[in-house]
């Protein structure tokens, strides 16, 4: 059963993961992560030291539990890319400086990094609104190149047609069928899948909108030191594999591409056909567990349907359960996993102690600790 | 020619457009400048609206439109209440009442939910859209800070039949300091007013060392309208010009509620993850008669309702409710 420990500033809290109801627990582990998440107070998803906390807390934490492995996501140049286009010179700057971080985690921790760019991120050339369609239109805050549609009339569908920004329209059985031989679970599938050219955003309901994008990332860079990677689902085995040799880092930079990778790297396909992944759970699980993961929650599903009361893992987002198969809890060693992007850390890693800021729409709400075993 | 929504009693003509820069006179009579344009249309628990004790488990789609007569240091939505409305028209939507009715209908809300800014700055279009939605049976709510003329509540009351009103603190130095307004009193005026009218939740964000030296006075002018008030006691979160402040201690904060849950019966303390002080307890027996869950800043949801009847089920005491416990997916009409 996984302990979820909440830190909102000089006050924590523990809880169930799976159900969200309090539980005590004063065990060793338990006090250690409450005495890192302590010393760390997350100081914010654009503030300029997001990235520094990162490597502090997770070198504070290597320090205490002594893992093998580590899991560690880089966020605060991707927010700052997204909302505050901060200008050319201002970002290659931030992207020195969490290459920088990376290689402070490396030389003080002695773990051996592979790290992956999530994928170059370009300014917004046009919103797409879908909003006055006479079906319905699910865009994500976090997606900006897939809606999902429902319900849509012919009138929807010319509608859709002579939009600028629109690049395809995908059927259900299309998109499955793109993936055939992977794990599919079809009743979350939108009826259908816009798709927007590069550049192109559709709109979401979120206050902010977004200045910068992720790009059409059909590939993203992978430290050469993995050697020979040809897709995003080969990572995760070749994470196995130096694991049984060393001490092992995996570590993604996020809103950080081909164009902007800072160490030698080999590309690796990034989706299949015309899918690409944008940061976030899906790509992120598809690293973690080397089978790509579109349909647990595929782009432009109506996820508050799901939302109801007694909705399981309160604290974990839209996911309704804990994905198998991860990196983390393949690795019989000692696993951590420490991020500055809210969610993810304590899903898609499957670590025994996870820590992962808790923010909300940039709302700096504290940090959460998990600890899976 | 003076605006009659807000306290401020703005002279408007030319081009003067107000404190919340909203409203224009025309032809002798004051008219909205940017009528039904909307910054969002999103789906939201009520809980994290907040509304406890309205339409509990109900899901929202909340709305907003630009611009507020207040000047809150610390507002998290300052980036579309405080900027001018007139440079953010290119990002909002264009909804008639009934698009947006209608767009509330595919989305399965039961209500819709005014809580972005403040909308006394949209009262002319927020009319027309309960008109709408009423025909369609969907309540209509609202956050407002009521710092809004008589005449403007008799308003308010008559598009909005739940209102969560945030009474920010009671001194004049407070209120010149951190919101931008000369005095509470109106506010106070107004809470007893809607009371009276409408199902009434009060909120109230704590500022350590600033305003939670008024948390018993606060409590004892709710007790005296009416001691069943739903009180939604804020921890602040620091945003806009308070960005670089401490965050409050909840454990100082929670014990200075105590002489508060003496006065009322509903007291709560949240807007951070994790908070103790989120359920319902009976006035009576202190059984938990409804339990949630809280995320934090607008993250607040319903886990259990206990109640029967709108009872406690232990010992039968009534629980203030306005409406009834409903299904997150029981709306008819949703694609």
């Amino acid at each position: 059963m996984s302990l979820a420990i909440i830190d909102a500033r000089k006050w924590q809290n523990t809880f169930d993961l799976k159900t969200g109801h309090k539980r005590q627990d004063n065990s060793l582990k338990v006090q250690m992560v409450k005495a890192v998440l302590g010393e760390h107070p997350f100081p914010g998803d654009i503030d300029d030291k997001g990235n520094q906390w990162v490597t502090d807390t997770a070198l504070d934490l290597v320090d205490r539990y002594d893992p093998n492995f580590v899991f560690l996501i880089y966020a605060q140049q991707y927010y700052s890319f997204r909302f505050e286009h901060p200008g050319e010179a201002k970002r290659q700057q931030l992207i020195d400086a969490v290459f920088e971080e990376v290689e402070r985690f490396r030389e003080e921790s002695g773990f051996f990094p592979v790290v992956v760019g999530t994928g170059d991120m370009i300014p917004v050339k046009e919103y797409i609104d879908l909003s006055r369609l006479d079906g319905l239109a699910i865009t994500s805050h976090w997606l900006t190149r897939y809606a999902g549609l429902y319900g849509i009339t012919p009138a929807d569908r010319r509608y859709l047609r002579q939009l600028n920004g629109i690049e395809r329209l995908v059927s259900k059985e299309e998109f499955t069928s793109l993936f055939s031989g992977e794990p599919v679970a079809a009743e979350r599938l939108p009826e259908y899948l816009a798709v927007a050219k590069e550049g192109y955003c559709f709109r979401s309901t979120l206050l902010r909108r977004p200045v910068m994008i992720p790009a059409c990332n059909y590939s993203i860079p992978v430290s050469a030191v993995l050697g020979e990677v040809n897709s995003i689902t080969d990572i995760s085995g070749g994470i196995d594999a130096i694991l049984r040799e060393k001490k092992v880092a995996l570590i993604l930079v996020e809103g950080v591409g081909i164009r902007d990778f800072r160490l030698p790297y080999t590309s690796c396909a990034n989706g299949k056909g015309w899918f690409a992944y944008e940061n976030g759970e899906a790509q992120y699980l598809t690293i973690s567990t080397g089978k790509h993961q579109v349909f647990a929650y595929p782009p432009g599903y109506r996820s508050y349907q799901e939302d109801g009361e007694n909705k399981e893992y309160p604290f974990s987002g839209y996911l309704t359960s804990l994905p198998p198969g991860t990196v983390g809890e393949r690795f019989d060693g000692k696993s951590i996993a420490v991020g500055n992007r809210s969610m993810f850390m304590h899903t898609v890693t499957g670590t025994d102690i996870a820590i992962e800021c808790f923010a909300r729409n940039l709302a700096n709400q504290g940090c959460l600790g998990v600890i899976h075993r | 020619m003076k605006c009659n929504y807000c306290e401020w009693r703005c002279e408007l003509g030319g081009d003067s457009y107000g404190v919340c820069r909203m409203y224009q006179e025309e032809g002798g009579t004051i008219t909205e400048r940017f009528p039904h344009k909307w910054c969002t249309y999103v789906i939201s628990r009520v809980e994290s609206v907040p509304f406890y004790h309205a339409y509990p488990g109900s899901r929202s789609m909340t709305i907003g439109t630009t611009g507020c007569n207040m000047a809150c240091r610390y507002c998290v939505n300052a980036f579309v209440a405080k900027e001018e409305p007139a440079t953010l028209q290119d990002t909002m939507y264009t909804f008639t009442p009934a698009e947006l009715v209608q767009m509330a209908i595919k989305r399965g809300c039961h209500n819709i939910v005014f809580n972005v800014n403040e909308p006394a700055v949209s009262l002319p279009s927020l009319l027309e859209v309960s008109k709408e939605a009423r025909l369609a049976g969907i309540p209509m709510g609202c956050l407002t800070n009521a710092y809004t003329t008589e005449e403007a509540t008799e308003l308010l009351a008559s598009v909005f039949s739940f209102v969560n009103i945030s009474l920010k603190g009671l001194a004049a130095d407070f209120c010149r300091e951190y919101v931008g307004i000369p005095d509470a009193k109106p506010i106070l005026r107004n809470i007893k007013r809607l009371a009276s009218l409408t199902h009434v939740e009060v909120t109230t964000p704590v500022i350590e060392s600033v305003n939670d030296s008024e948390l018993d006075q606060i409590a004892a002018f709710l007790a005296d309208v009416d001691k069943e008030i739903p009180w939604h006691v804020f921890r602040l979160l620091p945003e806009y010009k308070m960005k670089e402040a401490e965050y409050p201690n909840i454990e100082a904060i929670n014990v200075a509620l105590e002489k508060s849950r003496q006065l009322l019966s509903y007291v709560y303390f949240h807007n951070f993850v994790g908070s103790d002080w989120v359920n319902t307890l009976c006035p009576q027996c202190g059984s938990a008669v409804i339990e949630r869950f809280s995320l934090g800043c607008g993250g607040d949801k319903l886990d259990r309702y206990n109640c029967r009847d709108k009872a406690c089920p232990e010992c039968g005491h009534r629980i203030k409710l306005y409406g009834d416990h409903i299904k997150w997916n029981g709306q008819g009409g949703q694609l």
